[in-house]
């Protein structure tokens, strides 16, 4: 399989002065689920934003590396190109238009489409993904329940037809049952559809669980990277993101320690 | 040869505290602010301790681990140890538990003073195969609420024992300094262990004092002189430096918050003594190079300028040419432009000497710090003779060599080359090793392992471990060191290992500088994302190429590094192939590499 999404030596400012991503590199395969892992303030939003070009509006900029999608340069690009060229990101903490209907929020996801039947269509396939949103038609975005503003975005995404779909924490407030839900709906559009997933998840059991391959960050850099099943067998992966102690049990807080074993991120 | 006072460490110690009283003996960093120690505090702190031990059932003879990074708890807990005739002994902090467990247990240790959780569960993991380990003392006992009460004590709670055996006994802590003798072995030494499990160096009071007073007289410390303590405290050369120089001689000791912190450290108490190992040496060269790359063309061009003048300038006193005026008034000009900048940044400009040792060092390494202004001298010593033996003195220095003998040290060559060394500073042998202390001491002389040479004028150079010489299949005797030394000095290269015993060429396995050559291939928009990926890049190889071939043009063609391999993994303590000082194993990485090994030499 060929790489549709290629980032090389990322490096990204904001401010003129923080330096967020210090040369990061990764790859995306077409028709994978792709996982992007890493602690809070490691940059895995940042990536996100700069592949879709958001960077700006935060006062970031990319000062070095280049970005390819489907052998395409997306570096600097505006976010509506980006776009339409198939990118697609779904932006962390559900942000949905409050103040429309969940039907008006569908409409803006097909911007980029132009023929009105093809529009019914896919509406009717998000509507066999989460049936829920049926029944919410006519109803004010923003006095939907979290887990169906989270189905809104993901559908709204779809309506896009996007070649490439990145999430940025999905699970984010969700109860654990409608995490799994939502997980699970992600592997099915992947499944059916195609779209190829680029995923930034704390919730690195979640991800890892519906994902091919898998990135760890720290700092503004990958670390560590591999195909799921070899990051789950790194010992490293399992004290650090999946919570577990030595001996493969999940650590209980009374027996938490107050060092760290030294990561040293072997691949 | 300086006169030994015969003074146990322990009289030592209250002669100071007597001498300088209110003095600051040491500082240590808490929460960012230096804290300090006079002499009289530092006295009450090694008494309540040593007490406490006693009311432990710590008896004389017996010994004592700690296992901690450096600090004042450290030093106390030594001195204290040894005022009670007991043998104090460190464990490097970063071994993994098996290696505690060895050295814990081979030392027959019967109470072990932790850093904290980490160290304490190292110990309780393997606590079934201690036999012998009656007590656990913990300076910070953050996290262990729940742990076993009736073995592990905090060091406050062993300070309270003491003052509590104290008032019933105000004499007791003198009267046990009494009883010691300065033939009575004090402190144990586990040797960095690079061929085989690590050996017990036992040391007397009489040796401590012969290196240190010797040490004292070649380096002329003077009292006022301070010192940084970073180094692992376990290694003779740091306790030489930073727990009985002052000791006998009054220096202050400031300890860095620990070894990341150092360059920050330095800075803020610009040291007058500093003792760098070469992987400091390496990494301060390296973090100026790198830095350089960075800067502006203007400010590049500046840096080659003035490096051009302080190269010129260091050649011609080495050499001991007499240095021009016009020279001189560059090197000033060189100064206020930037070698003081450099200083400065280095954290070394207010030093008066400083030293590398503890392993050799390229003289090329060296010599950029003496063109930027830091005259750094070479000594050369081990644990089985109680540290230093060899330095350069006074401004007799000759880069490449480790200079002459101190004062409490003879030597001579033997036959096939190797340096023996004699004098009261060599040690009382290996603590339940009598073979192998029979084959380093043969009648009184202490057989160093080192082959060396002897220039005319007395300077003493050593080539290699004679262990670690190879002979090509062509009969040629080859220092692996020295070209492993000169590859180092490339800031993309952070180890190397020399190989050809047996072959017909000589070839290397090289680890890359992760971060250095991370830099260079992001400057170079060459993708990567992991050690292993960065190893495996093409251009990387060409780049180590470059170095190599560079490093191939000094050395004549049988010594030349004909083939080379990047490893795609980073050496490392926990797995074995090195060891707490960071030197290789090399019987470790021929087997572990056996395969790598078999491809350079096949194709």
């Amino acid at each position: 399989m060929s790489a549709i999404l290629e980032v090389n030596n990322l490096e990204v400012l904001y401010n003129n002065i923080i330096l967020v991503l210090k040369g990061l590199s990764l790859k995306v395969e077409k028709g994978s689920i792709v996982a992007l892992l890493g602690s809070n303030g490691a940059g895995k939003s940042t990536t996100l934003k700069a592949i879709s070009g958001f960077l700006p509006l935060e006062d970031g900029a990319i000062t070095d590396g280049t970005i390819q999608f489907l052998g395409e340069e997306l570096t600097r690009l505006s976010p509506h190109k980006i776009v339409k060229k198939g990118v697609f990101q779904i932006m962390e903490g559900r942000r949905v238009f409050e103040d429309l209907t969940v039907e008006e929020n569908l409409i803006c996801g097909a911007y980029t489409q132009k023929k009105r039947s093809k529009m019914i269509k896919d509406m009717d396939k998000c509507f066999a993904y989460f049936p829920i949103l049926k029944k919410r038609y006519k109803r004010l975005a923003g006095y939907l329940s979290g887990g169906e503003q989270q189905m809104l975005v993901i559908s709204r995404a779809l309506l896009a037809t996007p070649t490439l779909m990145m999430l940025d924490e999905p699970s984010m407030g969700l109860a654990p049952l409608l995490v799994e839900e939502i997980f699970e709906i992600i592997r099915q559009i992947n499944e059916n559809e195609g779209t190829t997933i680029l995923l930034v998840e704390q919730n690195a059991r979640m991800a890892l669980e519906i994902s091919n391959y898998g990135y760890i960050m720290e700092n503004g850099r990958i670390v560590l990277d591999g195909p799921v099943d070899v990051l789950m067998g790194d010992r490293d992966v399992q004290e650090f993101y999946l919570g577990m102690g030595h001996g493969n049990e999940q650590t209980s807080y009374r027996n938490v320690k107050h060092y760290k074993r030294r990561k040293r991120w072997l691949s | 040869m300086v006169e030994l006072t015969n003074r146990t460490l322990p009289r030592v110690f209250l002669d100071r505290v007597a001498a300088c009283g209110d003095q600051v003996a040491l500082r240590e960093k808490d929460f960012g602010i230096w804290q300090s120690v006079t002499w009289n505090q530092y006295l009450t702190q090694v008494k309540q301790f040593a007490l406490g031990l006693l009311s432990l059932g710590f008896q004389r003879g017996d010994h004592l681990a700690i296992i901690s990074e450096n600090c004042k708890e450290w030093l106390y807990a030594d001195l204290a140890c040894i005022s009670l005739g007991g043998v104090t002994l460190g464990v490097y902090p970063t071994s993994p538990s098996a290696e505690v467990k060895y050295v814990v247990r081979h030392s027959d240790s019967v109470i072990v003073l932790c850093e904290d959780q980490e160290q304490t569960d190292k110990i309780l993991e393997v606590m079934d195969d201690l036999p012998l380990v009656k007590k656990i003392i913990v300076k910070d006992m953050k996290g262990m609420r729940r742990y076993p009460k009736d073995i592990i004590l905090s060091f406050e709670q062993v300070a309270v024992l003491g003052r509590q055996l104290e008032k019933k006994n105000p004499y007791l802590f003198l009267e046990e300094i009494k009883k010691g003798d300065p033939e009575d072995i004090c402190i144990m030494i586990f040797t960095s262990g690079t061929t085989g499990p690590p050996k017990g160096a036992m040391v007397n009071h009489r040796n401590v004092e012969a290196t240190t007073l010797s040490a004292a007289e070649a380096m002329a410390v003077v009292p006022e002189d301070t010192v940084v303590s970073y180094l692992p405290l376990c290694h003779v050369a740091e306790q030489i430096f930073s727990l009985y120089l002052p000791l006998f001689i009054g220096n202050t000791i400031n300890f860095a918050e620990s070894i990341a912190t150092i360059q920050n450290d330095l800075r803020e108490i610009a040291p007058s003594l500093f003792l760098g190992v070469p992987r400091i040496w390496e990494k301060l060269h390296s973090s100026i190079t790198i830095n350089i790359q960075d800067s502006s063309r203007f400010k590049k061009w500046c840096f080659h300028q003035c490096m051009a003048i302080g190269y010129k300038k260091a050649n011609q006193l080495l050499s001991r040419k007499k240095i021009g005026t016009g020279l001189t008034l560059a090197w000033w000009a060189g100064y206020w432009l930037m070698f003081r900048a450099l200083q400065n940044y280095v954290g070394l400009r207010k030093v008066r000497l400083s030293l590398s040792a503890a392993a050799k060092v390229s003289p090329e390494e060296l010599l950029f710090f003496h063109a930027i202004g830091i005259r750094t001298k070479e000594g050369y010593g081990m644990t089985e003779c109680t540290g230093l033996s060899f330095i350069h003195m006074e401004d007799d220095i000759r880069l490449g060599t480790v200079g002459k003998p101190v004062s409490c040290i003879e030597y001579k060559l033997a036959p096939d080359g190797e340096l023996m060394k004699k004098g009261p500073s060599i040690f009382m042998g290996y603590y339940k090793n009598p073979e192998a202390t029979a084959k380093t001491v043969i009648d009184g002389w202490l057989m160093t392992g080192d082959v060396a040479t002897v220039s005319e004028d007395g300077h003493v150079s050593i080539v290699d471990r004679k262990k670690d010489i190879l002979i090509t299949s062509g009969g040629k005797n080859i220092a692996p060191s020295l070209i492993e030394n000169e590859l180092k000095v490339s800031p993309y290269v952070k180890e190397a290992i020399v190989l050809g015993d047996g072959k017909k060429f000589i070839s290397a396995l090289i680890q890359v500088d992760f971060e250095n050559v991370g830099k260079w291939a992001t400057n170079r928009q060459l993708a990567y994302t992991t050690f292993k990926s960065l190893s495996m890049m093409p251009e990387v190889t060409a780049l180590i190429q470059d170095a190599v071939n560079h490093v191939n043009e000094k050395f004549a063609r049988v010594e030349n590094v004909r083939k080379f391999l990047l490893l795609t993994k980073e050496l490392d303590h926990d797995d074995d192939e090195m060891t707490a000082t960071m030197k290789v194993r090399r019987a470790t990485i021929y087997k572990k590499f056996a395969r790598e090994i078999e491809m350079i030499y096949k194709g």
